[in-house]
Formats: C-alpha cells, structure tokens, sequence
C-alpha cells in the first residue's frame, strides 16, 4: 500500500515540482559528461596533462557535490512544508512517523531515480558534445564515439547518492522532530507578513549599495591590500549579499507606506508588496542564491578568459616549430638536429647565440617597473632594491641583459616570413613581447646601452610574436650590430628550426632524452621565462606543436571543470527560484481571482504576473552582475595585464552574461507558463 | 422605476451531455437602480451561479443579462474585464483581500487599477474608510485585523468606485452575528445614502431581512418573491420565515 501510495505521489510531485526534476537530470547529465572525461580512454591516449584535468574535475565535483545536496534539501523540505498538512492527516489517520518519514525518503528516492536514468540518456548526449568541444578546442578531430565506462557510472551514482544521503539524512531529522500540530501548521507559516523595525532596516539597502562602491573603488584603486584588508571586505561583501535583500524589502515597505506616487500608478502597489514581500520571507535564501549566481559569473567569465587566451595567445608563444636552447656556449646542435631530420624533413635550421655585457640595467628596470613584481624589488625611495635581487633570484630573466646581432635577428625575422630591419653601427633597436610592452610603453630614455668606445643610438622596438620565453631572451633582446656582439661574449646558444612536415608526437621526448650537458662549460643564469604568470613554461626543448597541445589540455582542464561548475550554480539558482514562483502561484492563486474580480482582464493578469516574475528574476541576478561585474573587470584587466590578451574584459563578462541569460530564459519560460496555467486553471 | 438590470431567461447548465446538471434553470428578473435585492435558496438552489454570471465571472448557457442597454453575455473577455473593472465591486463570504497589502492598501489598489490620479485616490480611500470605521486599522495586514472589520475593507474595495452594481456572495457567512448586523446596516445605509444597488445571495434569513426584494431560488428557478414594501424589518423577516418554513428550510431566524 505503501509502494502504490509512494508511487501515486511521485508521479504528483514530478508534475508540480517538473523544473527541480528537470535540474536533477541536467545535473546528472552534466555530470556524467564531466564525469566521463576522467575515464575516456581515448582522452587519456590522446591527451597529456590530463591528470590535471582529473584534478580539477574532482575539484569541481566536490563544491558541485555540496551544492547539489542543497538544493535537494532544500527541495525536500520545501515539499515537506508544502505537503505538512497531507501528513498531518496521515498522523491523524494513524499511521506512524516512521512509515510516514519513510513514505517520504521512499518518494524522494524515487523521484531522484527517475531523474538519475533520464540523466544518465541525456549525459551519453552531452558526453559527445563535450568531447567535440574539447577535441576542437585542441585542433584535433573528433569522431562520435559513444562510451559507456562502467567506472564513470560507479563515479556518476555515488556522487549522486553522495548528494541524496547528505540531503536525507538532515531532513529526515526535522521530520522526526515535527509533531501533528506542527505538520498542520508548517505552511501557514510565512504566510503572516510581520513588519518590524522596518525603518531600521531600510538603511541596509543604500548601507549595501555603499559597500559596493566601496569595494569597487578599494579593488580598482587600492593599494594597500593587506590580508586583514581583503579578509575584512570578503566578509563584507558575504554580509551585504544576505543584507541586501532585508534592506531592500524594508526600503520597499517604508516608500509604500510613505505613499511614495509610484504606487498610485496601475498595478505597480501589487508588485512591490508582492515582491517586498517575497523577498523578505526568502531574504536567506535570495542571499544564497545570490552567491551562487555570483559564482556562476566567476566561473565562466574565468574560464571564457582562459578560452580567449587559448585562441588569442597560445599561437603566438612560440613562432618556431622547434626551438632548442643551451646554456653551452659551444653546442652545435648536431645530435638533436640528427634526431629532428630523422624524424621529419627540416625546411630551414639556424644555430646561433644570444650575448651578454655584463650589464643588468634593462633587467633591474623591468624588474622596478612591471606590475607583475609590485614592490619586491623596490627600496621604500623607489629606487631598486640589487640586494633583494641578488638574493632572490626570480626566473624571470638572466642574470645579464641578452643581446642578439642584426644578422642572427634579421636570419631570425627571415624565417618568420617577417622584413629585415637594418641599423647603422651606431645604432640598437629593442625586440620586446607585445604584451610588456603595452605595459611600459617607450622607456629607452632611461637606458644607456653601450660598448667598450661609444653609446648607441636607441632605433625603435619589434614587438612581433619572437620565441621570447627564455630563448630569444626573457620579454626582450637587445639588438646591435654584429660588431657590437663580436666584443660581448656568447652568453647560451639556440637553435631555431621551421620544419617541413607533421611534427611527430614524441618529438619533444626525443629531444628532452637526448640532452647530454657538460656541466662545466656552462654559464650560469641562462635560464629565463621572462615575466610571464599565467602560463610559464621553461623548456630548453620546445616542440611548437608537441607543447600546444600539452598547453591546452592544461588550459582545457581549467576552463572545463570552471564552465561546468558554473553551470550546474546557475541551474541550481534558477530552480530554487523557479520552484518558489511556482509553488506560489498555485497556493496564492487566491490573488490572482481577487484581481480579476476587481477589474483585472486575463491579458492585464498575465502581464502583471510577467513583470512580478521579470522582478523577482532579475533581482537577484542583476544583483549578482553588478557584483561579478566589479570582480571580473577587476581580475579580466589584470588577466590582460598579465596574459597579454587585448580583448575587452566587458567580452569576458559579455559572454558569460549571454551563457546566464540562456539559461536563464530556459527556466523563465517554463516558470511563467507554469504560473499561468496555475493561476488560470479552475478559474 | 426603470429598469437597470435585465436578466431574460438565463440558463446555466453544466457537465457533458451524459450527466448535464441545470444550475440556473430559464431564470428571467429585473433589478432597479437604488435596489437592495436578496436570493435565498437552499445549498445547490443555484444562487451563487446566478451571482457569477451577474458578476460576468462565469458565463450563461442561454438567454440574456442587460445591464441598461449593454447585454453583457455579448462581451468578450477583455470587455467584460473592462465592464467589471467600471461597473461591478464584490463581497464574498472569504473576504478575498490581498493578504500582502494593508487594509488601506487593498483600497488603494482598486482604485489605482482605474488610473485615477493621487489625490483622488487618497482622498475616496479616506472618506471611505471613515464612512466604514476601518480608518484607524488602515495600516494593518487582512491578518491582524478581524473578520468584520475585514468584511468592511472588502466593502470599502467594492465600493469605493461607484460601481453600478454591489454583488454580495454570503458576506455575512464568516462573521460572528454582532459583525453581521454591523455589516448588513452598513449594507442598509450605503443603500439608502448611496443610492447603491446591492445583489446579494444568502441563505441566512436574518441577513435576507434587510434587503428590500428577495428572490427565492429553488432547483435552478424562481418560485418565490417577498417585497418589503412598507413592512418593518422584523415583520419581514417573519415573512421570509413562512416562505422558508413552507419550503422546508427554516434555519438560524435570530
């Protein structure tokens, strides 16, 4: 009797509650399709670094597995309270707490099997969409290939039941502590609007409003961002995101109450109590969800910027199909360009130095100039600090300034497909990543670059993409004339290879095997990656497409597991939202009829109830963009500062807005014509 | 006294052709302006199907409703909002305030939703809630207020437009008999002061004693009319009483 009565009630439940039952299968979808990355066999043969991917992913699966425990226990709850008086009237009719408690974990259970199998159909589906994405995202082509790993499920289940037995095991405690009276009572609960201190209240709202200004101004023009600084505005920030919403229905309570004219306009009185209204019974629930649309935001504008960076950046690291360094001044490269032409035909190999004089001048400037260093090496006057440079040696670059000849740099240029450049003897010219040199734009007044019986002239700068991630210098390489370098001394060497065929996939490995170095004739501090922070890569052996493909599977394994935390936040959000609305419509229908008795058509209802959702929608979400907002224009600027990428950070913020807004417009759909139907049935 | 509502051979039928039930059964009346008309019946009679196609939220099978010249089972739903909005308030047994709003509040939306401006709201809100005694509670929720004192915003909403017809669905039903009386005077004195027309369906024949027409419905049709007249209101109320004890249903003549 049990089962049937069971049974009979899911099938309700999953009518009323069809958005939460539609989130679960998304859930289980995505994650069976993330799920399914980690142990894609194909993934791991054709993939390196995917260990970090696994790693993150696990990451990822952990928050998701905590959000996703909430919102099911929020929804068991929020169903237990909705159907308090049904169990009221089986305590009444004499069933016990226990099978009742158990009728309930049974329909829950069921509800969630049934949205784990139409999850796991709908993961096989994603699964191949991910795949192709991922398979894109590194240039290699994707044939659909349906896998169904075993281990994947096991993984996929637990974490699912990980979800439910968290959720279950907190409700079933409140349902053993709820009596007849209280199951009776449990939905006329939040049904009385109690109204207090409202005047106080409402100054949480501009109070909220200031903070992020606040925050705004500290994070884009502060300096001083001292761990107790940023602690304090984190908790701030948590604080003001659940204050918000008390603030801003209290505020809402006092302009009405003052008579304020808009509410003597049409239907506007309605909506604001009625959201005032709302959001004040929510006011914790709004603050989570808030967060969560926050974090949703993060996620995919990080992940849309490491995306840029991928497309926009990678290609340009390195100009060279192989490029090998070493710190032997002697090398001559004969064994590794033996192991190249074995494996691939070579169009054009050059061999050739890199030079230093003693000098450490444009080193200590970028060292004191760039952002990226802040105040490491700076004395309190500004000036540079050589002690701490000496003493701690960042990798950024060599411990002499690197020079190149115009004959090596013009060689260089010619394998580029780039023009030569010409300088008279008197004269030097700065080659320079793009990206530094937006940052400190021409600062050649304040060097003085020199050789044993005169000062050369300055000559311009190049900024073309130029391999110059330790091997034609860390950011930059001085260029003189080849009399200028026949009086430096060869500082490491290089080899620059452009080849004529397919790069073989273990090129790099073959490379990396073969290095045999005599200690001894080594200079020290040849080693530099220049100032790079977002992906630094220090390879004496690079192999362009060997690297790019390790580089985005790295990036892959950022940007993945980001999106898919971001999504799976903004389902769970826009659920409990939904669920809310709609639950509403069915036990206020009452407003709806007063409404209509008082004069209101079904055309004016059904524009009304769209502009009480769109309010109740937006609010949080809007509120949660001006917030994410802040963060990604903060951390998108100081992602191009570092990463060198151009794009506007409105684009990264854009995208993520339009991703939202998607979803977004999924759930809206389905809340409005569910409302509508609610309100309009049995009219 | 010309005729200001007109409701020609109305029928209501409902279900499928297998098991059609007649609510309303080729009901004809006519209402004047200034009229205070009551319909008694016994539960199932039909007089709240026929207060719910007078009140255009529900819709007749057959036959006719006027009011002056516009025959209302012609409209089509936006017309008929309209003519709602413009015509019609509503007292029901349940109150039907919005529980999100004050009792001033739930005032102010009925006339906000006629567009009428600021002062005029704010002033008609005021003097009607004086003219009901609600003023003092204005800033109070439906629920923390009491059942009569509720039933009287819902009064004050119904009114406060002028509309041409007030249309009571057992108004008295939830309220404790000192609240009824109350309510059914304020009922009496809108009528005579206001020259308000009130439709008012009950079961209740001490509520029915202040109407100045009653209709006596029984299985969907007329069979019945008291007019007041010149009677008092005890003297009527002994009249309706015989009406009711000749059909069977005498019940709570207080």
């Amino acid at each position: 009797m049990l089962a049937k009565l069971a049974l009979r009630n899911v099938r309700r439940s999953a009518k009323d509650y069809l958005v939460y039952f539609f989130t679960m299968t998304v859930v289980v979808a995505l994650m069976f399709a993330f799920n399914s990355l980690i142990f894609s066999k194909e993934i791991r043969d054709s993939f390196q670094g995917v260990e970090i991917m696994e790693v993150m992913l696990g990451l990822a699966t952990f928050f998701i597995v905590l959000i996703i425990a909430w919102l099911i226990n929020y929804m068991m709850r929020f169903i237990l309270e909705k159907r308090s008086r049904e169990f009221g009237i089986y305590l009444l009719l004499g069933m016990e707490k226990r099978q009742i408690a158990k009728l309930y974990m049974r329909e829950s259970v069921l509800l969630g099997a049934g949205a784990f199998l139409a999850g796991l159909v709908f993961g096989v589906l994603v699964q191949q969409i991910l795949m192709a994405i991922l398979y894109s995202m590194v240039l290699s082509d994707y044939s659909i290939n349906i896998e169904f790993d075993r281990r994947c499920f096991i993984m996929t289940a637990s974490c699912y039941a990980g979800c439910y037995l968290l959720a279950l095991f907190r409700c079933k405690g409140k349902l053993r502590r709820m009596n007849i009276h209280s199951f009776m009572n449990a939905a006329r609960q939040n049904e009385e609007i109690k109204e207090s201190h409202e005047e106080l209240k409402q100054w949480l709202f501009p109070i909220s409003i200031l903070f992020l200004v606040l925050f705004g101004v500290w994070l884009f023009y502060g300096k001083e961002w001292g761990s107790h600084t940023m602690l304090l505005f984190l908790v701030g920030l948590v604080l003001v995101i659940y204050l918000f919403y008390m603030g801003l229905s209290a505020w809402i309570v006092i302009y009405v109450r003052r008579g304020g004219n808009a509410i003597y306009k049409a239907q506007t009185l309605f909506l604001l109590r009625q959201f005032a209204s709302k959001i004040k019974t929510m006011r914790f629930t709004m603050g989570t969800l808030t967060a969560l649309f926050v974090l949703a935001f993060l996620g995919c504008s990080v992940a849309t910027m490491f995306n840029f960076y991928e497309n926009r950046m990678l290609p340009d690291k390195m100009p060279f199909d192989i490029h090998i360094h070493s710190a032997y001044v002697e090398e001559d490269f004969a064994d590794q360009l033996s192991i190249i032409e074995n494996n691939v035909p070579v169009k054009e190999a050059y061999a050739y130095h890199i030079y230093e004089n003693q000098t450490t001048q444009i080193n200590v400037w970028l060292y004191t100039h760039l952002q990226v260093f802040g105040d490491m090496y700076k004395k309190a006057d500004g000036s540079p600090d050589l002690q701490a440079l000496l003493e701690e040696r960042n990798l950024a670059y060599c411990s002499y300034d690197t020079y190149m000849s115009l004959t090596d740099y013009n060689h260089l240029r010619g394998m580029l497909g780039l023009d030569a450049i010409a300088l008279s003897n008197e004269e030097y010219a700065i080659h320079i990543k793009d990206r530094v040199f937006r940052e400190t734009g021409d600062f050649s007044d304040q060097l003085v670059i020199e050789t044993s019986d005169r000062i050369l002239r300055f000559a311009g700068y190049h900024t073309e993409p130029f391999s110059q991630d330790g091997h034609n210098g860390g950011d930059y390489v001085i260029v003189v004339p080849d009399a200028v370098t026949a009086k430096m001394r060869p500082f490491y060497s290089e080899l620059a290879v452009q080849l004529d065929g397919k790069t073989p996939e273990h090129l790099r490995k073959l490379l990396d095997d073969a290095v045999n170095i005599d200690a001894d004739t080594m200079l020290g501090g040849t080693e530099c990656v220049g100032s790079e922070s977002i992906l630094v890569w220090g390879s004496d052996n690079l192999v362009r497409d060997n690297l790019l493909l390790e580089m985005k599977c790295m990036l892959s394994s950022v940007i993945f597991p980001l999106t898919y935390i971001g999504l799976v936040f903004l389902c769970v959000a826009l659920t409990v939202l939904s669920v809310q609305q709609l639950s509403d419509s069915a036990k206020y229908k009452f407003r709806y009829q007063v409404l209509r008795q008082i004069g209101m058509g079904t055309r004016e209802i059904a524009g009304l109830i769209l502009r009480q959702l769109y309010v109740f929608y937006l609010c949080p979400a809007l509120f949660a963009a001006v917030i994410s907002g802040i963060i990604i224009g903060f951390v998108g600027g100081k992602f191009n500062l570092y990463a060198g990428t151009t794009t506007p950070v409105v684009v990264y913020f854009g995208i993520s807005l339009v991703l939202f807004l998607g979803v977004y417009s999924v759930y809206f759909v389905v809340t409005y014509v569910g409302f509508l139907r609610n309100v309009e049935s049995d009219k | 006294m010309k005729s200001y509502i007109n409701v020609c051979d109305v029928e209501k039928y409902y279900g499928s052709a297998a098991g059609m039930t007649k609510a309303v059964d080729r009901v004809s009346f006519q209402v004047s302006e200034g009229e205070f008309v009551g319909v008694m019946g016994a539960s199932g009679s039909g007089k709240t199907t026929l207060l719910n196609m007078l009140a255009t939220i529900d819709s007749v099978t057959a036959g006719h409703i006027y009011y002056q010249e516009t025959d209302i089972t012609e409209l089509k739903p936006d017309q008929l909002a309209k003519f709602r909005k413009e015509n019609l308030g509503f007292v029901f047994q349940e109150y039907n305030l919005l529980d999100t709003l004050t009792i001033g509040e739930n005032i102010v939306l009925a006339m906000t939703l006629q567009n009428k401006s600021k002062k005029e709201i704010q002033k008609g809100s005021e003097e009607m809630m004086r003219l009901l005694g609600i003023w003092e509670i204005r800033n109070q929720f439906p629920y923390q207020v009491s059942g009569g004192q509720k039933q009287r915003c819902a009064c004050a909403r119904a009114l406060i437009n002028h509309p041409k017809l007030l249309l009571a669905d057992e108004p008295t039903g939830a309220l404790d008999s000192k609240a009824a009386e109350t309510l059914l005077e304020t009922f009496q004195s809108l009528n005579a002061s206001k020259r308000a027309t009130i439709f008012m369906v009950t079961h209740d024949a001490f509520s029915a004693s202040y109407c100045s027409r009653i209709l006596f419905l029984k299985d969907g049709r007329i069979f019945h009319e008291l007019i007041r007249g010149q009677k008092g209101r005890r003297e009527f109320l002994n009249a309706i009483l015989d009406v009711l004890s000749a059909t069977g249903g005498v019940k709570d003549a207080r």
